[in-house]
């Protein structure tokens, strides 16, 4: 398979990957570019045969992209997080505040965001999954319940407020 | 909660992750468990909010044309070329003109130092040419203004050495012009500058697994590096020198 036929196809999805990991445009593209030249030089190494290959193959390269990024970005990203929690916190306490679905899932730990945007967005298996974020299935699967379990929480917690 | 259902295997359930007998048994048990079906409500409820409001995004067109040079950053140069450069040799003539020598002793060695650097550095992806064209009038006026000379340029496609195209270089301390020729799965760049009249050591030498052969004709100093068969760049030098007369 040309490289084009791996990378190109799937940039919608990188860039969704990316925007959400990284959570703004600038260090999205960033990230992209960066896993396309990755990409380039370890074209070799991909061993796939359909579209639905490529797409993880190169997820995964993103992924792994965005992690290097967030550990480059890393005192940054740790004060974000925790002003964030701070925030969520106030939210609820506040009756008129709504808490978006988005600034939760902005909030959720990196390993949790990642396994929701690969399934809810881009609906990968539970295996593409794992070949991306390059975790057992069972974890997969285990850390899926448990974030989906805290946006459901911060909804209903939404909910509950506006009553 | 005393409960035989683990939680992420409602949501397995729900993906449509689990095995047939799993989903069958797991089916059975909903009938008459009122505390799993809310679950899977709420859970679909959930499902439909992240469908409304988080939602997959468009890679923005500068970011997708960014990638697509990246993917093919010189067109005209056969994919097959491409692919191979890592492991491909290339063979560069560089030609430049008005250079002076800032030292008379190992000039020869550092001249070729730096011809092989400015090789390995054009087989990176995206930096072998400035300008793609198998067409020679196309190469040379390219380097008009640019220059200080105008090299001449040739294409050798019918002898199996395609022009690919052109490209400057900076090699010691100044602006100079490399030509970029294949060789089946191999790139070749020439570089060449007005003759100095220098002495840049032995013709031919071989570092790193690349062949560097140096020659000077009436008018230019020719350096062409390559990791290609000694024997087809002693060719391809002649066609440059028959060429260049």
């Amino acid at each position: 398979m040309e490289l084009e036929a791996i990378v190109l196809p799937h940039l919608d999805a990188a860039y969704t990957l990316a925007r959400y990991l990284t959570r703004n445009d600038a260090d999205a593209q960033d990230v992209v570019q960066d896993a396309a030249l990755r990409a380039v030089k370890y074209a070799g190494g991909f061993r796939g045969t359909t579209g639905a290959d490529a797409r993880a193959w190169f997820l995964a390269i993103v992924r792994n992209t965005a992690y290097t990024w967030r550990q480059r970005q890393q005192v940054d990203a740790r004060t974000t997080e925790f002003n964030e929690e701070l925030h969520s916190e106030d939210t609820r306490t506040d009756p008129t505040a709504s808490i978006d679905l988005q600034q939760a899932l902005d909030a959720l730990p990196l390993e949790f965001r990642e396994v929701i945007v690969l399934r809810e967005i881009e609906g990968l298996s539970y295996k593409e999954i794992s070949d991306v974020a390059g975790v057992p299935v069972g974890t997969v699967m285990s850390r899926l319940s448990r974030a989906r379990q805290r946006l459901q929480r911060a909804l209903s917690g939404q909910a509950e407020e506006r009553a | 909660m005393t409960h035989p259902i683990h939680e992420a295997q409602l949501d397995a359930y729900l993906d449509g992750e689990l095995e047939p007998a799993d989903a069958h048994a797991l089916e059975s048990h909903l009938g008459h468990c009122p505390e799993c079906t809310r679950f899977l409500d709420a859970r679909l409820a959930l499902r439909s909010a992240i469908k409304a409001r988080v939602p997959r995004l468009q890679a923005p067109t500068p970011l997708v044309e960014h990638v697509r040079n990246q993917m093919r950053p010189r067109r005209p140069v056969p994919r097959v070329v491409w692919r191979s450069l890592a492991l491909a040799a290339s063979l560069a003539v560089v030609a430049f003109g008005g250079w002076r020598f800032g030292f008379q002793r190992g000039v020869g060695a550092t001249l070729a130092d730096e011809v092989l650097t400015s090789h390995i550095r054009s087989l990176m992806p995206g930096h072998l040419t400035d300008v793609q064209s198998s067409d020679q009038h196309t190469v040379k006026p390219w380097f008009n203004g640019k220059l200080d000379y105008s090299p001449p340029v040739s294409d050798f496609a019918a002898k199996g050495y395609p022009l690919l195209g052109g490209r400057l270089e900076y090699v010691a301390g100044r602006s100079v012009g490399a030509l970029v020729y294949g060789r089946r799965q191999h790139v070749i760049n020439v570089l060449l500058w007005p003759r100095t009249g220098r002495d840049a050591g032995p013709a031919a030498r071989t570092r790193q697994g690349y062949h560097l052969l140096h020659w000077v004709t009436r008018d230019y100093d020719y350096w062409a590096v390559s990791d290609l068969g000694l024997g087809e760049l002693e060719d391809f030098k002649q066609l440059l020198q028959q060429a260049d007369r």
